[in-house]
């Protein structure tokens, strides 16, 4: 077998300039061809943000029961509970309409917080969940995942479209679940709970559920 | 040898400086261009929108943190179609690799690397993942799957006031997938053209209280001479001692065949306690190499299992509390180099809290055990012996991180770190950064720090001895002995950057430094009139680096780009001072690109150039010539994004790739370059 000592023929010197080239002119010619195409819509934007314009979306395409929107001039109302996770991304939505209705954003401090401030005023009955229940949407942040279970059935009944983007919430009997993948916003759906809701998801957002939990069969 | 990139009529600086003005000029379109109102999309074109998650869930944005940072992130990963953490590397703005075999790398940050450099420290998701006895980012032998990664951070400044010792240039912490991101199932396997393949398969579960990811894996690498069917040329550095190795003789053994098993899981105990347990085992069975001149083509083994605890427990106001423990086995057999069992068990608590809205402290302690057990054959006098095996090591470490917005531009992170080693004494590490927004909004910070760090030696450096090259009555060409005293290696770090989001979909980031190395450590030797070399680690003497690196990267909902530059000077105090490790090319550069199609075609080019690395050994010249790296995969998603295919081809420019010789070695062979694969995934 020949060996070489020493000195190593220079098979990447041989081919340095020429491949250099060729490969810095398909990177240059790459990058003119793609940075013009850049268009605003297309930019990133911040996790909230875009979860804010899902939940804007959910709000035109579920239907609520008519005793939930009986009054055409009542706003739409988006609850967000617990540590508010969106900042300042759900302003913008308190200048949009759903149909004729304007939307409507209320926050609300954490479970342990609304019970505390019951307890406070014993003659109202259930007076810190009162603003829960009138609101179509409720947003469960990630800082109340302990009281998911507590919240779901705080709202039961009152056809209330509960949201989250934390593990495990539609096993416990949340509506939607937003999931974060490939840097990317999806969602699941739990039909079960939408249906004990009486509320009807269109398929329009259905067939684009990352997954749908559906009745079983009877 | 050393050999200046910027020659001839097509000069890399023209074509950075064309780059960067081409896309200067078309951002001008963006920057104007009116900001498209998110609630007016469908939902279908909100699925389409990428999203900035260090923004809200991570402790701190990559643009205001204390150092410069690189991320590569999961999707950055897959669509490169590689399945080694140092060729994903290899594209990232100041990392530095060095390919040896096929399946063994030398990675390290701003250079100074190796197979087994222990200057730059290796995490997986903030747990400690380097060789305690010989250090480095040992990557083959980890329980880590490359799908399971969601992103990998190369911190490119020294990180010991956070990390403890020797994270002497640079960190590079590894974090991984969580179930609640990848519910369901995921089976994928790569192969190549020399018949290579990387099979992974993977369940995850989210419960209402709990979660849990299981992986397992196996890689089977040919051998060079069946991949190049037999026609590998090899290379010694010193041709004299040929016949005393018997270096006609050498065939090269870097098959590897890796089985990896991997697991996590989170429970959530109370409202606000929170356990999370780990628990990972590498099989590896490879074929071993030459090291001094010592090849005895024996089989390597190694099994490394990891496992950790973790308790999380969030108080009021908030504060937080966390307990971990570390525990990471290694039973070894390396016949070039000697047998080992070894473990390390880690205890780590941290007390996190805000004294107002602005100002955070974070404090901690941890100790450690290292117990080193090695007793190999007396018949092979050639293997390291460690004197006074057993050894059992101890070190305990103090930390605290203190970030302060003094005002809506000003914010002032202090980070200060002191460690007890009980085989190098005590030190301190420390990092004082200011990080000022130009604008309300910071979206161009200016960052200046100045740090301090150490390198601790392990015992292979301080306690192993070693005889190579036999020329009979019991002497030896390559002798090698313990020190009596070893100092740690210390780095002072002055640096500046500038990071700005010139618009929202483009990215600008500058940095450079200046560093300035004392007790350098390497080996000094003396060589009689026999020939033999007797050499014993020592510190040598200083040395100062400076550079920079700029990286502009635009990413948009159709694709991502991204061009980088790296400068990387790197002066030893002596002329010819012996590191054992490859010295920082001088440039470097890269390019990321990747392109959606509306038809769920992908196309991804990785382009890396890197200039001649200087060697740094005692086994004559191995300097490395420039490289240029070009992979190139097309992917189709399939099914709903269910499964995705993946046709690709890395290292197009080189179809072999020229020996390499690490510090120790006196031989090197010929590996493949250019390797035509294909990948599939199946999500369930």
């Amino acid at each position: 077998m020949d060996r070489q000592y020493t000195t190593y023929p220079d098979k990447g010197r041989a081919v340095g300039n020429a491949t250099f080239k060729v490969g810095a002119v398909t990177a240059c010619l790459l990058l003119l061809t793609v940075v013009p195409l850049a268009r605003a819509e297309d930019t990133p934007a911040s996790e909230y943000e875009v979860k804010a314009a899902f939940l804007y979306n959910f709000l035109k395409f579920v239907d609520w029961p008519k005793t939930k929107t009986a009054d055409s001039n009542e706003p739409m109302i988006i609850g967000v509970i617990g540590d508010d996770v969106f900042q300042n991304a759900l302003d913008a939505l308190e200048r949009k309409t759903v149909g004729n209705r304007r939307v409507v954003v209320k926050r609300f401090p954490g479970m342990s917080a609304l019970k505390k401030a019951g307890e406070r005023e014993p003659s109202t009955p259930y007076p810190h969940l009162q603003g829960l229940r009138a609101s179509h949407l409720l947003f469960v942040c990630p800082s109340e995942r302990q009281h998911t279970q507590e919240i779901l059935r705080s709202v039961e009944g009152h056809h209330v479209l509960t949201v989250a983007d934390t593990p495990g919430f539609l096993e416990a009997g949340g509506v939607i679940n937003l999931l974060t993948e490939e840097k990317r916003v999806h969602f699941e759906i739990n039909l079960v709970a939408a249906k004990k809701a009486e509320l009807r998801i269109r398929s329009a957002v259905l067939r684009l559920a990352r997954r749908v939990y559906t009745p079983p069969e009877d | 040898m050393q050999r200046s990139v910027f020659g001839g009529t097509w000069a890399p600086q023209w074509v950075i400086i064309w780059m960067l003005f081409s896309v200067s000029a078309n951002t001008g379109s963006a920057l104007s261009a009116p900001s498209r109102d998110l609630f007016d999309l469908s939902l279908e074109e909100l699925m389409e929108i990428p999203i900035v998650t260090g923004v809200s869930r991570l402790p701190q944005a990559s643009d205001t943190s204390s150092s410069p940072v690189t991320i590569i992130t999961a999707e950055d990963i897959r669509a490169s179609g590689l399945t080694t953490i140092p060729d994903i590397l290899r594209f990232a703005c100041g990392a530095d690799v060095v390919q040896v075999e096929r399946r063994r790398y030398g990675m390290g940050v701003h250079g100074l690397h190796e197979a087994f450099s222990d200057r730059t420290t290796l995490l997986i998701d903030g747990r400690p993942a380097d060789n305690p006895v010989y250090g480095g980012p040992d990557f083959q032998g980890l329980p880590l799957l490359v799908e399971d990664i969601a992103r990998i951070e190369v911190v490119r400044s020294p990180g010991s006031a956070s990390w403890g010792a020797n994270a002497l240039t640079g960190v590079i912490n590894v974090v991984t997938k969580k179930p609640a991101d990848i519910p369901g199932g995921m089976a994928k396997t790569t192969v190549t053209e020399f018949g290579d393949s990387y099979t992974h398969l993977r369940w995850a579960e989210v419960r209402p209280t709990s979660s849990y990811r299981l992986s397992a894996g196996y890689e089977d690498v040919k051998n060079s001479e069946d991949a190049l069917d037999g026609t590998a040329d090899y290379q010694s550095g010193v041709p004299a001692l040929n016949p005393l190795m018997g270096f006609d003789t050498y065939v090269a053994r870097d098959f590897s065949r890796n089985l990896r098993i991997d697991s996590e899981a989170f429970f959530d105990l109370s409202d606000v306690t929170k356990l999370s347990v780990g628990l990972g085992h590498s099989h590896l069975e490879s074929g071993d190499h030459e090291l001094g001149g010592y090849y005895p083509r024996e089989n390597d083994r190694e099994d490394h299992l990891r496992s950790y605890a973790r308790l999380d427990r969030h108080l009021e106001n908030q504060r937080s509390v966390s307990l971990q423990w570390m525990g990471k086995y290694w039973d070894t057999n390396w016949p070039t180099v000697t047998q080992l069992t070894t473990q390390q068990h880690e205890l780590e608590s941290q007390y996190r809290f805000t004294h107002h809205e602005d100002h955070e402290t974070n404090v901690g302690a941890s100790f450690r055990w290292d117990h080193i057990d090695s007793d190999p054959s007396a018949s092979r006098p050639e293997l390291a012996r460690y004197f006074d095996a057993p050894l059992n090591e101890y070190n305990t470490g103090l930390f605290a991180i203190d970030r302060w917005k003094l005002s809506e531009r000003w914010t002032l992170e202090g980070q200060l770190r002191g460690d007890y080693y009980t085989g190098t004494g005590a030190d301190w590490s420390g990092r004082l950064t200011t990080l000022t927004g130009l604008d309300p909004n910071h979206h161009h910070v200016l960052r200046f720090s100045a740090a301090k760090a150490f390198r601790a030696p392990l015992a292979q450096l301080r306690e192993a001895s070693m005889t190579r090259i036999p020329i009979g009555g019991g002497l030896y060409v390559i002798n090698l002995t313990p020190p009596d005293d070893l100092d740690n290696e210390q780095i002072f770090s002055l640096e500046s950057g500038y990071t700005a989001r010139l618009s929202r979909t483009l990215r600008l980031q500058c940095d450079v430094f200046y560093q300035r190395f004392e007790d350098l450590i390497g080996y000094r030797g003396t060589t009689n009139q026999l020939g033999q070399l007797a050499a014993t680690a020592d510190n040598i003497d200083g040395a100062r680096a400076w550079g920079g690196d700029l990286e502009l990267a635009l990413d948009t909902a159709w694709g991502k780009a991204a061009v980088w530059y790296s400068y990387n000077d790197f002066e030893p105090d002596q002329s010819g001072q012996v590191l054992l490790a490859f010295l920082p090319p001088e440039h470097k550069m890269g390019l990321r690109f990747r392109r959606r199609f509306a038809s769920d075609f992908s196309f991804n080019v990785n382009y890396a150039y890197v200039d001649t690395t200087r060697g740094n050994g005692m086994t004559g010249d191995n300097d490395l010539d420039v490289s240029h790296r070009l992979d190139l995969t097309v992917s189709k998603t399939l099914a709903k994004d269910r499964g995705e295919v993946v046709l690709g081809v890395s290292d197009l420019l080189t179809k072999t790739q020229d020996p390499v010789r690490e510090s120790l070695a006196f031989t090197g062979h010929e590996f493949p370059g250019r390797t035509f694969f294909f990948s599939l995934l199946l999500r369930f």
